[in-house]
């Protein structure tokens, strides 16, 4: 008898409980079918409306690049420098609006350690062009390959475009050596590609839970190591000295190139890890889902998706008055450049920290109880 | 002492349900080791890494290399034994000392369950578990006993509600029972469950769990031991625990105490259930007459004194963090070997900044070349591990030519929902805070109150 009077003491406390919190809450927001947290369409919506078509995209400037390059070594001139230059610039800037997506495929074959990884080597480049011989797919060839490796061999290699064609037109070692760079980069770029026009997709959009192995955990974590390593410290942390204490202008990206493009690279990159959280309106993205699951600061009972988004907008800015040439503001302007990282770690802690919490998905497949 | 005192000391109970939590147990603490170990865990969490977190005043308890895996065999063979009942005395003193000593190499790999294993095997040491239904009653039939003191069962269900009866305590505060955090967060996560999953969406659920956790934790004991309820907390006990394995990675846990929690049945149960395993390979029961366990005087004494001093020990100990002015889920300051289980959504990102003493240069650490990605988790949320891992770096910066480095911590933390603020004084010198269980005056101010217990 006791039993039974307890349990439905129970049974009640819970009911009266349920009741008076969803009153409570229907002031607010109620959770409708439509709003409520829904990481399959998040998924599909990623996987069919940002990854592919952006790899579409970028596949199409590296084809214009690979074209490019190869009317440059068919017949080096300054003509055909100027325009493998200016197509190499486009996939340049394509690519940071694809580089976040290192989850999956990318993943797989380390698709930004073939691409983007800086300063460049020039002295292993060099060493490679002498002797003919590499692998790219030694992790010593890392610094020797992609874009930076571009960016040195259209720029770098000699005084002044005449003397870059000069050089081209006199070397074969040359002209094979940026051939084979491009090459390595179509060739892993398409085994990513491919999987994702392939049965790749499927797999992501149903590996729908929040465990450390699931589509969603995967991709925050690239999306934030992505945020904080490569365009916080690598774009300006690490130029700016705010990793070394003194201030290293040669470690920005595209440092051959100089002029407006270095900043260029680093505000679309910005800008593609802000679009990426916000997506399209009335579309899943990071921000609905963040929204559906009432996300607040329960201090203030603030919307952590506009608290994100403050940042971010003010992040971009600080970022964006580092112009007109990156290079120059590292050492004229260093505390802006300093600023700029600041903004960007109060950014990055949001979405490292406080989203992935709000998010609840897990970094780690280790057993934890507490917390 | 009163009659009803004495009369309790002296009576006596079939020693079969000490016998089948010893093996329950054994064959437990077996299949973790074996699962850990087939995870790839002992390389990644005790020989990768580069440093590991001490416990106070226990610094020399490290893994100990290639040999780790030695200490795991040693742990999962004295486990074995502990099950046989082969050597018991030995095996259970080998299985709490390997056991122990790996849960204390490292604190970012601290789980209660894991202290909960340890306490338990502690309390087979002294129990006469292996007198029953053991390789060691059967090879020496006049070792053997079927009847033990009655307070020897009665040491294992104190244990284990008091884990129960404080894991409820911990629920019962401001966050867990008004703001149904952090169940709020962690639900909508498993919206993709099968048939429940959709309910998780919606904040009422969300207050049921807790509550219900909280009302479960704190009664199930009782209910347990009350012979009508019985069955229906036994089942109870069984759908809380898978519910929440489905849910929630915490690993092993809701198997130890779906097993432990059987130590709540009757003897009569239990030796029912030995006879049927008996059963299995020899052809009858073997009835046999009563052999009590006599204790001499003196053994009883100590025994029963070490039981007592242990039992104070357990019921004061999580409440020291009374003794800390500040919040204890924010400081975390008297937290762990509490029975504070799954109580707070805390994550934190921590930044290390180490500065040249004599020419003021500054470099910034990146903590993942140093630490794995739990001890960098974990970590991020815990100063007394932020002190740590700062001499560590003070130490190995000096190595390498940095003149009397000074450690600085750029730390932010959230706290179950609350938006992530600084957390460490980022003008203090963490190499040189001190390393103890003293109040930490350099964890910055919390901002808000959780109250309860």
């Amino acid at each position: 008898m006791k039993k039974t009077t307890l349990l439905a003491a129970l049974l009640m406390l819970l009911a009266a409980f349920g009741t008076f919190s969803c009153q409570k809450d229907s002031s607010t927001e109620q959770p409708t079918p439509d709003s409520s947290p829904d990481r399959k369409a998040l998924l599909t919506q990623w996987a069919d409306s940002l990854v592919k078509p952006g790899y579409q995209r970028f596949n199409g400037k590296l084809a214009t690049l690979k074209a490019k390059s190869a009317a440059f070594t068919a017949a080096p001139a300054p003509a055909t420098l100027l325009e493998a230059r200016q197509a190499w610039q486009a996939a340049y800037v394509e690519w940071q609006k694809v580089e976040l997506y290192e989850f999956g495929p990318a993943e797989e074959v380390s698709l930004r350690n073939h691409f983007n990884i800086y300063p460049a080597d020039v002295a292993g480049i060099n060493r490679n062009i002498t002797t003919g011989s590499y692998n790219f797919d030694l992790a010593t060839a890392i610094p020797q390959q992609g874009f930076p490796t571009l960016d040195y061999l259209l720029n770098g290699v000699a005084a002044d475009d005449a003397a870059i064609v000069q050089q081209y037109a006199a070397s074969a070692n040359h002209r094979r050596y940026l051939t084979d760079v491009v090459a390595k980069m179509d060739q892993t770029f398409a085994t990513v590609y491919g999987q994702w026009t392939g049965s790749y997709r499927d797999t992501f959009i149903n590996n729908a839970g929040t465990d450390a192995s699931s589509s969603l955990s995967r991709v925050i974590n690239a999306y934030s190591l992505y945020f904080e390593r490569f365009l916080r410290a690598g774009k300006v942390g690490i130029p700016a000295g705010t990793m070394s204490g003194t201030p290293r202008p040669d470690k920005i990206e595209a440092f051959y190139q100089k002029g407006a493009l270095p900043l260029q690279l680093a505000t679309t990159a910005h800008a593609t890890v802000q679009q990426f959280f916000n997506g399209r309106t009335g579309r899943p993205s990071l921000k609905s889902y963040l929204d559906a699951l009432d996300a607040k600061d329960s201090r203030t009972g603030q919307r952590l998706t506009s608290i994100i988004n403050t940042q971010l907008d003010a992040s971009y800015q600080q970022l964006s008055s580092l112009g007109p040439d990156l290079h120059t503001t590292i050492t004229a302007r260093n505390a802006d450049a300093v600023a700029s990282y600041n903004e960007m770690q109060k950014a990055v802690r949001l979405v490292k920290v406080d989203m992935t919490s709000a998010l609840s998905v897990t970094v780690t497949y280790v057993d934890n109880d507490g917390d | 002492m009163g009659a009803a005192h004495q009369r309790y000391f002296q009576a006596y109970t079939a020693a079969a349900p000490l016998a089948t939590f010893r093996v329950a147990f054994g064959l437990l603490v077996l299949a973790s080791v074996g699962r850990f170990w087939a995870k790839g865990w002992i390389e990644e969490l005790y020989l990768k890494p580069k440093f590991f977190f001490p416990y106070y005043g226990l610094e020399w308890i490290k893994p100990l290399g290639p040999y780790t895996y030695g200490l795991f065999v040693v742990c999962g063979l004295a486990a074995l034994l502990v099950a046989l009942g082969w050597w018991y005395r030995t095996a259970a003193l080998a299985l709490f000392a390997s056991f122990t000593y790996i849960e204390l190499m490292d604190k970012s790999t601290y789980l209660n369950h894991y202290y909960f294993v340890s306490l338990a095997a502690f309390l087979l040491v002294l129990l006469p578990a292996g007198r029953y239904f053991s390789v060691d009653a059967h090879r020496a039939p006049t070792h053997g006993r079927n009847q033990v003191p009655r307070w020897t069962v009665d040491a294992l269900r104190l244990l284990v509600a008091i884990v129960y009866c404080y894991a409820g305590l911990a629920k019962l505060n401001s966050d867990w029972l008004l703001q149904a955090m952090p169940l709020r967060i962690w639900l909508p996560a498993k919206n993709d469950l099968w048939l429940v999953g959709p309910l998780f969406n919606y904040p009422w659920v969300a207050y049921a769990f807790s509550w219900f956790g909280a009302f479960y934790d704190l009664t199930v004991p009782f209910f347990l031991l009350y012979r009508p309820t019985r069955p229906w907390a036994y089942a109870a006990v069984v759908v809380f625990h898978v519910l929440t394995a489905v849910l929630f990675p915490i690993g092993m846990f809701p198997y130890v105490m779906i097993v432990a929690a059987l130590i709540f049945f009757p003897a009569e149960a239990h030796e029912r259930f030995v006879a049927r395993l008996r059963g299995w390979w020899q052809s009858g029961p073997a009835p046999s007459p009563a052999r009590p366990l006599l204790y001499a005087p003196r053994t009883r004494q100590l025994l029963l004194l070490t039981l007592g001093v242990f039992f104070v020990v357990q019921l004061l100990l999580p409440f020291r963090y009374l003794l800390y002015p500040r919040e204890l889920f924010w400081t975390e300051e008297g937290y762990r070997f509490s029975w504070r289980v799954m109580l707070m959504e805390k994550m934190g990102q921590v930044e290390f900044k180490v500065v040249d003493g004599q020419t003021g240069r500054a470099r910034r650490v990146n903590n993942y070349e140093h630490l794995s990605v739990l001890q960098e988790k974990m970590m991020s949320t815990q100063p007394d591990m932020m002190v740590q891992f700062a001499r560590y770096l003070r130490a190995y910066y000096a190595h390498r030519g940095v003149h009397a480095p000074k450690v600085y911590a750029d730390a932010y933390v959230s706290l179950n929902g609350r938006l992530g603020k600084s957390f460490i004084d980022p003008t203090v010198d963490l190499a040189q805070a001190s390393d103890d269980l003293q109040p930490k005056p350099w964890i910055l101010p919390f901002d808000d109150e959780i109250s309860g217990f």
